[in-house]
């Protein structure tokens, strides 16, 4: 329990340092956003709109440390602002309407990724020297090396546009109309299987490679020698007992994937058009767009701090020697 | 129960996966992609189909259609309001549109729009002048704008502007806003943060039948004025975070119009479907200049000016740089759209924007800037003469313009350094002042004063330190004042067209930028389904959706029918 408790103070702790970064080092950048949005449109925009815009934005001029406090009582009360690249919406709606195609892929992928690679790096290291074991991670890191935006054009091109198997952008077809109805949800997962996969088999190869180095490690364990003697099914040896104990460092990292789901795949949304907060963070880094950049942010950082908690409470939970110290 | 091999679970695993992969696939593809076939489309009525463009730049839509916002939805100005004219410079003709005519007062500080009747807002209501006082005051209030505007008033169909000093571009300025319902936006609480969900407007297409992140429709204005121009069954919007999506699906055929910029588009695009697919890409951008800070030496000295403009290769600048997509520019500065503007004398009779590294090295070498031993050019201070020339790092093709004329200045023994940081750094360091060189645009209006104003008014000239948003070189000159003051006050054609000719040679002679190629507007169709695009035969608009212009375009596309 001290443990726990002495977790959540660190984590808040860093909770304030990240808001306090998250607030100044986008107002290092030079420049405000009103003049980058004039370097984005050019010939579109005249220099009499540019005075408009700053007056019908309302931009902050008061000192650092008026904003800053009035920073910290809007993040604790929740409040995020209103939007500048998109105004006038609140940032809370811009986020809130493209997150949960975020967490759809990312989880989705993070699953994927972690699930099949951790399988096939415990049947690895069970069955050392076989083809499994020589070929597959080899294979998988080299695919995985390659650049990723490479691979998902590679997909798109072949899947999308040569064989024709796949859709080639968005998350469903315009035609339809989101509902928990099968054609949409079917449509969905239709829409996600080539931004999926492609991350997917960019991440694969670390998980596989993790989990077997570390099973290989647990399997010269005395107590798997113990177990063998004893006569249980290897398969239950396998996985209940070296698997169990060798999972521990898997389980860190997928905390911290969950985390980063919310990050966006910017390059995921980029190349399949796929709806997301990545293209968002990324077009509001580029505006100077200071609410929804620190919106975004914050759920970000929030998001890993929370995922490291948790995955700091399971871990009590799964490895009794951390309890004991 | 046997023992089960590991090898068989993840079989197993794999073969679900497989399975439940092709099961959505199965299921949903029925209801998949609706293209626009790619062949020849004998026989198809595409009476209902949805004129389908994409927009690059937005990832996602948010619905909002409020034409004060500078982050509204695409399409808002084009298709749900319209303005009181439209003036293209593809063909230099003004088409009458909510007003049927105007003239401007003899001193040329009034003027008067007929609105044009039996128009009515897409909810039943008729349109008054009284909707266009109310916009204007509406926008003065919010944005500020139109400061030389004094009064507005309407008189039963005419609306008189007061202005408080004679200015004739008031007439386009005026003229190209759009016009709002008074009756809607008066019970709008807070119009600049309105979202302005179910538009009303006067515009061809307003009603907003489905809005998805992704993708909207907009369908027919019931109460349309033009009912006979209303031929295409409505407008579909896609998303995309960035050119590539965009550019794949005109190439695809899955959008019927691209006015992104598309890398290679003969082969990449047009080659696929040559007998549909067309691109057009008018000089009417605006003008693309090489502008020196003219607060720093040596570039306040006009012929070192235009000895560096005579060093450009504006030939390779064009090929390499820009892809053969646009032509050089001549000495009077001004873009396509201005081409009935030009002075043909000087144009033809143009030295400093033409090639001549000789004439360009002994200019140099007379006015004091002598080359080193190592053939390296110094300045009067001893310095080597080099200096830095600024660019966005995200403009590909203007990075290549900058690497080439950086080439260029070589052969007059100029070091030129390509910087190339972030966008919003390099305008920064144009808004301050604080940059040696780079590449820039210009004001495009519909006549030529905001350009000149812009390069050559001391008016628009601030200090080094003091922001600015306009003429960031830094450069003004009295005569042009008199010039634009002038100009301003007249509206008669001949006389302003006596002006600008003056303008120009001053440009001429004064050189305050160097400038380098007419920005070309993209543009490019695929007629399967409609016809009735602007072309180079046909240049009633340019190909761009997001001008002015672009209602014209859809006013007179027709489907095909078979």
């Amino acid at each position: 329990m001290r443990f726990i408790l002495r977790r959540i103070g660190f984590y808040l702790i860093a909770f304030w340092v990240s808001i306090t970064l998250n607030f100044l080092l986008p107002r290092f950048m030079p420049g405000d956003p009103i003049s980058r949005m004039l370097s984005r449109s050019q010939d579109k925009m005249t220099a009499e709109q540019v005075l408009q815009l700053q007056r019908l934005f309302g931009l902050d001029n008061r000192p650092l440390l008026q904003q800053y406090t009035s920073y910290v009582a809007d993040v604790l009360t929740g409040n995020m602002g209103v939007s500048i690249s998109r105004f006038p919406t609140p940032v809370s709606e811009v986020i809130a309407s493209q997150i949960g195609w975020t967490l759809l892929l990312g989880a989705t992928s993070l699953l994927l990724a972690a699930l099949i690679g951790n399988l096939l790096g415990i049947v690895a290291a069970w069955r050392r020297g076989s083809l499994v074991d020589s070929a597959l991670p080899p294979l998988l890191i080299f695919i995985g090396s390659f650049p990723y935006f490479w691979l998902a054009m590679g997909a798109l091109y072949v899947f999308g546009i040569m064989l024709g198997w796949f859709p080639l952008r968005h998350a469903y077809d315009s035609e339809l109309d989101p509902g928990f109805t099968w054609a949409f949800i079917s449509n969905v997962g239709y829409h996600l299987v080539l931004p999926a996969l492609t991350i997917v088999l960019v991440s694969i190869g670390g998980w596989m490679l993790g989990m077997r180095n570390t099973m290989i490690a647990t399997n010269s364990e005395d107590y798997i020698t113990m177990a063998e003697a004893k006569g249980l099914k290897p398969r239950r040896i396998m996985l209940r007992y070296a698997a169990r104990n060798a999972m521990l460092p898997s389980v860190t990292s997928f905390g911290m994937g969950i985390g980063f789901v919310v990050g966006g795949a910017l390059l995921t949304e980029t190349v399949f058009a796929y709806p997301g907060v990545g293209y968002q963070l990324l077009t509001s880094v580029q505006g100077l767009d200071y609410p929804l950049m620190q919106g975004l942010f914050l759920i970000i950082t929030s998001a890993v701090l929370l995922a490291n908690l948790l995955v700091d409470i399971v871990y009590v939970r799964l490895d009794p020697r951390v309890r004991t110290n | 129960m046997s023992h089960l091999q590991p090898w068989k679970i993840f079989r197993a695993a794999g073969v679900v996966l497989a399975a439940s992969a092709l099961a959505l696939a199965g299921c949903s593809a029925p209801a998949a992609q609706q293209k626009a076939p790619a062949s020849t489309a004998g026989g198809k009525d595409y009476s209902d189909a949805l004129l389908t463009l994409p927009r690059e730049d937005m990832g996602t839509f948010t619905r909002n259609f409020n034409p004060f916002s500078p982050n509204a939805a695409p399409m808002t100005q084009q298709a749900i309001y319209e303005p009181l004219l439209i003036f293209s410079p593809t063909d230099g003709k003004t088409t009458p549109w909510l007003a049927t005519q105007w003239t401007v007062g003899p001193d040329g500080k009034s003027v008067e729009y007929t609105v044009r009747p039996g128009v009515k807002w897409s909810d039943g209501e008729a349109l008054s002048a009284e909707d266009v006082v109310y916009t204007f005051e509406l926008q003065k209030k919010l944005l500020g704008s139109y400061d030389y505007v004094d009064k507005v008033a309407a008189s039963g169909d005419k609306v008189t502007f007061t202005l408080s000093k004679a200015y004739s571009p008031a007439l386009f300025e005026l003229g190209q806003q759009i016009i709002i319902p008074k009756h809607i936006w008066s019970e709008i609480n807070d119009p600049a943060k309105a979202t302005n969900e179910k538009p009303v407007g006067s515009g061809p297409y307003t009603e907003v039948t489905r809005f998805a992140a992704q993708a909207f429709e907009l369908r027919k204005n019931p109460n349309y004025w033009q009912p006979d121009k209303q031929k295409i069954a409505g407008i579909k919007v896609l998303a995309f975070s960035g050119n590539d999506g965009a550019n794949l699906a005109a190439v695809n055929g899955d959008v019927d119009w691209a006015d992104q910029f598309m890398p290679n588009i003969q082969k990449t695009f047009v080659a696929k479907d040559t007998a549909h697919r067309q691109y057009w890409f008018p000089p009417t951008g605006s003008m693309i200049n090489w502008q020196l800070n003219t607060t720093k030496a040596p570039f306040n000295d006009p012929v070192v000016r235009k000895a560096l403009s005579m060093a450009v290769n504006r030939d390779q600048v064009t090929k390499i740089g820009m892809a053969g997509y646009t032509a050089p520019a001549d000495c009077t500065g001004l873009s396509g759209s201005y081409e009935k503007w030009k002075n043909a004398s000087i144009r033809d009779a143009c030295d400093w924007t033409k090639l001549n590294a000789e004439k360009a090295n002994q200019l140099l070498d007379e006015a004091g800037y002598a080359k080193g031993a190592d053939g390296k050019r110094r300045l009067k201070d001893g310095k080597p003469f080099e200096f830095k020339f600024s660019v966005g790092a995200t403009s590909s093709d203007w990075l290549s313009v900058a690497n080439v004329i950086a080439q260029n200045m070589e052969a007059i023994g100029v070091t030129v350094k390509v910087d190339s940081p972030d966008w919003a750094q390099v305008v920064a360091g144009y808004e301050q002042g604080d940059f040696d060189s780079g590449i820039v645009w210009s004001p495009n209006d519909p006549g030529p004063y905001k350009y000149f104003a812009a390069t050559m008014g001391t008016k628009s000239v601030k200090p080094v330190g003091t922001k600015t948003f306009d003429n960031y070189h830094r450069f003004g000159d009295p005569r042009a004042d008199a010039l634009l003051d002038r100009f301003a006050a007249t509206s008669d054609e001949a006389a302003q067209a006596d002006i600008v000719n003056q303008l120009q040679q001053l440009f001429n002679e004064d050189a305050p930028v160097i400038p380098l190629f007419p920005g070309p507007e993209w543009g490019a169709f695929n007629d399967v389904r409609f016809t009735g695009w602007p072309t180079e035969q046909n240049p009633y608009a340019s190909l761009s959706a997001r001008s002015p212009r672009t209602v014209l375009i859809l006013t007179t596309l027709e489907p095909r029918k078979g």
